[in-house]
């Protein structure tokens, strides 16, 4: 099972340089937390899709379909009970709440889309070599590589102990809050040993290959701006300019 | 020129020392091969000499560690990358970058090296591990003998001089092996590459130009193959397998060294061994007893398809009576894992049907079905969580509701049958991973599954404790268990399983007695396992033997012949 998000597929946003790509999804950020109606976050979820599309990263969001339908019933039902508005709809649940509730889910799902292009279509090391040029240290862009690097393995690690524990007879669906989070000890402690000494490893590993051996690094990859990079940064800032106009004018 | 001079270390908070006044020297170009038992201090000992011990691993050392005549002690590991390469076991933890081509250009990036230079270097470093076909795939999307291939080049990307290879094929199936294995000795021709090499199998070290066994941080042995070709005893007295095809010479009174199972068969026929009139009927008579159990676990065309969409099982049938030893075999990625996790719930089948004594399992959750069923896992670092052995082993009986004093009987009864009474109160992660095997198998044992399938249980194991947990299971079986194991080490399957079941691409392929799945070799070859030397043997003269000594049974010698010993 790969739970690596990049695909190694050409497109033009593939060859984008990563700190365009940086700059887009910040720009996306910016205007998912500028908003709360639906209306522009649609707009915004619309042009993230067309943007995944030419990225032909679409097909990854089959992978976190659950993730996104859930954040959505979760922030739709929540804010539409608790968010206080004045048009009733039904129940305890008016219009304004209700909408409240779609932006919210709008939101945090494309934030999340966002991302995830982001990471379909570029590299880790891109992404350090983007952060290197922005005057990010090296070592600390080599740790938030790192960092997105770990997140599969230790999925794939949690995966196993969970399964391991459930063979062994632990039930982790049934007992009362309490009772579920004593269940979850024999689940945390192999995941946290077995990640750290993981990590000792890697650490191992990463050092005999000259790991922070030499001050200035070199690098197989290339990166730079082209003609492209700058139709889509202006694309991004006429965007962003776009819906602060919308917003504040 | 590595030297090693009196070299001693002791991790932090140890008691014994690791490695005692280790004094050696390899020659530039020498293969050395490093046996011991495991805490022998091969690891340690592989450690010192690129500086991640003393620099990444806290202790005490003292001695000389000296490379091409330089002492080493205050150089770290990054500093010798380029002298010095390391190949690991664990290929999760070594490999880390976006694609084939990254991965090994990450170590000359990391050294400065201009990028031309970067580039001609990755296409023939993977060119010399046959790789140059998948640069553009994901390290994780490969196989594990690509993995580790995939490590070696990434290292070899340094240009060292020395390289030291810590287990690299205890993860691997046969062929995964195979290919690693071609892959250093095509290494070492035409270059002065000295290699060091941490395997814990003896028969796959004949190749190497001198063998150091270790033990309690000392030097035991220090030979040539050649010269420790009969000192099996030796070998085993200190845990490290001896060669296989020497004991057989030894039993059968010839002298000489046998390269592989071909010349072997050559020499044992031509000092006048043939097969005993009978023999291999005897042997198949054998096997037909006591395989009439009932019927205990059926499977109808079992399929699963993961979330991805990967056909893991493409519709098994099976049937398995009570009372049998399985071994389930086949490459990685063939399904095997995937086929037992069905047999106690973990996973749901998205096609086919099986049943347990008649009854569907379909929806069975695994809490309800563990009670007959255990299963236990390839790594018991994955389920280990308690601070005291009796608490893990407790662990399943009190989920299931027993009383206490019930737990305690099963926990006594569980820990007695790994070998582990009296040490409840130890704490498991002290234990050596053959004892912390032994604990998940006693946590499974306690809840007394009818069946019990155990994934790859001899992984990381050395001689010793590979042939204690393989005993214990034949005791558990004789106890009435029926057992399944998955497992990638052919001479354990042939000597201890009565029944083969041969799996590739999800589906079974072969199904049968040991004997006769093992009698056809370029089968089990074609698969991408490997017929174990004994059975290679034995299938050449004519005897379809599983294990030495039914090999030996199965020969006999003409009055008329003459000549004793043979061997070339």
């Amino acid at each position: 099972m790969n739970l690596f998000l990049y695909l190694d597929r050409d497109s033009i946003v593939h060859r984008l340089d990563p700190r365009t790509k940086l700059f887009l999804l910040l720009t996306s950020f910016a205007v998912a937390v500028l908003f709360f109606a639906p209306g522009p976050l649609l707009v915004l979820l619309a042009v993230l899709l067309a943007y995944g599309a030419l990225a032909k990263s679409l097909g990854n969001l089959g992978r976190i379909w659950v993730l996104l339908l859930s954040i959505a019933a979760v922030s739709i039902v929540s804010w539409s009970l608790f968010a206080k508005g004045v048009t009733p709809l039904f129940w305890r649940v008016t219009w304004e709440s209700l909408g409240f509730g779609v932006g919210a889910a709008l939101k945090i799902d494309g934030m999340i889309i966002s991302g995830l292009i982001f990471l379909s279509t570029t590299k880790t090391e891109e992404i350090v070599l983007g952060l290197i040029r922005l005057r990010v240290p090296f070592q600390a862009a080599f740790a938030f590589s790192l960092a997105i690097r770990m997140v599969p393995t230790i999925i794939g690690t949690a995966v196993t102990v969970t399964e391991a524990q459930r063979s062994r007879g632990l039930d982790l669906e049934s007992g009362g809050p309490l009772a579920r989070l004593r269940t979850y000890i024999p689940l945390l402690v192999p995941i946290f040993l077995h990640t750290l000494r993981n990590t000792d490893q890697l650490a191992k590993a990463l050092e005999s290959r000259g790991f922070g051996a030499q001050r200035q690094r070199t690098s197989l990859l290339t990166i730079g701006f082209h003609a492209r990079d700058l139709i889509a940064l202006m694309l991004g800032a006429i965007i962003l300019i776009a819906f602060c106009f919308a917003r504040f004018a | 020129m590595i030297r090693l001079d009196g070299v001693s270390f002791r991790y932090r908070a140890a008691p014994q020392p690791a490695l005692r006044e280790v004094t050696c020297q390899i020659r530039p170009g020498e293969l050395v091969g490093l046996l011991g038992r495991s805490g022998s201090g091969r690891s340690t000992l592989a450690a010192t000499l690129n500086g991640t011990i003393p620099h990444l691993v806290r202790g005490e050392l003292t001695g000389e560690v000296r490379i091409a005549g330089e002492d080493i002690r205050s150089k770290r590991p990054r500093d010798l990358a380029d002298r010095i390469g390391f190949v690991f076991q664990d290929f999760e933890a070594q490999l880390f970058s976006t694609n084939v081509a990254l991965e090994v250009a990450f170590g000359p990036e990391n050294l400065g090296v201009e990028r031309a230079e970067i580039a001609r270097r990755v296409a023939h470093c993977l060119d010399l591990v046959r790789l140059s076909h998948l640069t553009h795939k994901a390290p994780a999307a490969l196989s594990g003998g690509q993995k580790q291939r995939l490590a070696l080049a990434s290292v070899l990307a340094l240009t060292p001089q020395i390289l030291v290879l810590d287990e690299p094929t205890s993860d691997l199936d046969p062929a995964g092996r195979r290919e690693l294995l071609d892959a250093i000795r095509s290494l070492r021709q035409g270059r002065d590459l000295t290699l060091l090499m941490i395997d814990p199998e003896t028969d796959e070290m004949g190749w190497a130009d001198r063998l150091i066994v270790l033990d309690e941080g000392r030097i035991a042995l220090d030979g040539t193959p050649a010269e420790l070709w009969d000192e099996a005893d030796r070998l085993e007295a200190l845990g490290v397998k001896g060669f296989t095809l020497a004991k057989l010479a030894k039993a059968l009174g010839a002298a000489g060294r046998w390269q592989d199972a071909a010349e072997a068969a050559l020499a044992i026929r031509s000092a006048g061994w043939r097969a005993a009139p009978g023999a291999a009927e005897r042997l198949h008579e054998a096997d037909r007893r006591g395989s009439d159990g009932e019927t205990l676990l059926e499977l109808d065309g079992l399929a699963h398809r993961y979330p991805d969409g990967t056909e893991a099982l493409a519709g098994v049938s099976l049937r398995i009576r009570r009372g049998e030893f399985v071994a389930i075999l086949g490459q990685n990625g063939s399904g095997k894992t995937t086929l037992v996790k069905h047999l106690n719930g973990i996973l749901t089948p998205s096609g086919g049907d099986l049943r347990l004594l008649g009854k569907s399992l379909r929806g069975q959750p695994p809490s309800v079905l563990s009670r007959q069923v255990g299963l236990v896992f390839q790594n018991p670092d994955h389920q280990i969580f308690a601070e005291r052995i009796w608490d893990e082993v407790a662990f399943g009986p009190r989920l299931q509701g027993m009383s206490e004093a019930e737990v305690n009987r099963r926990v006594e009864e569980a820990l007695e049958a790994v070998g582990l009474q009296g040490m409840g109160d130890l704490d498991p992660f002290i234990l050596t991973k053959g004892s912390r095997q032994r604990v998940a198998v006693a946590s499974t044992l306690a809840t007394k599954p009818e069946v019990i399938i155990l994934d790859e249980p001899t992984t990381g194991l050395d001689h010793r404790e590979l042939q204690g947990m393989m005993a214990l299971t034949r005791r558990l079986n004789e106890a009435g268990h029926t057992i399944l194991i998955i497992t990638h080490a052919m001479d354990i399957a042939a000597a201890y399983a009565r029944r083969v079941v041969l799996m590739q691409g999800g589906r079974v392929v072969g199904d049968g007695p040991t004997r006769r799945i093992f009698a056809e070799e370029s089968r089990v070859r074609e698969l991408g396992l490997t017929a174990p030397p004994v059975v290679q043997v034995g299938n050449r003269l004519g005897v379809p033997a599983l294990t030495l000594e039914e090999l030996v049974g199965g020969l006999t010698r003409g009055a008329e012949e003459q000549g004793r010993g043979g061997g070339a």
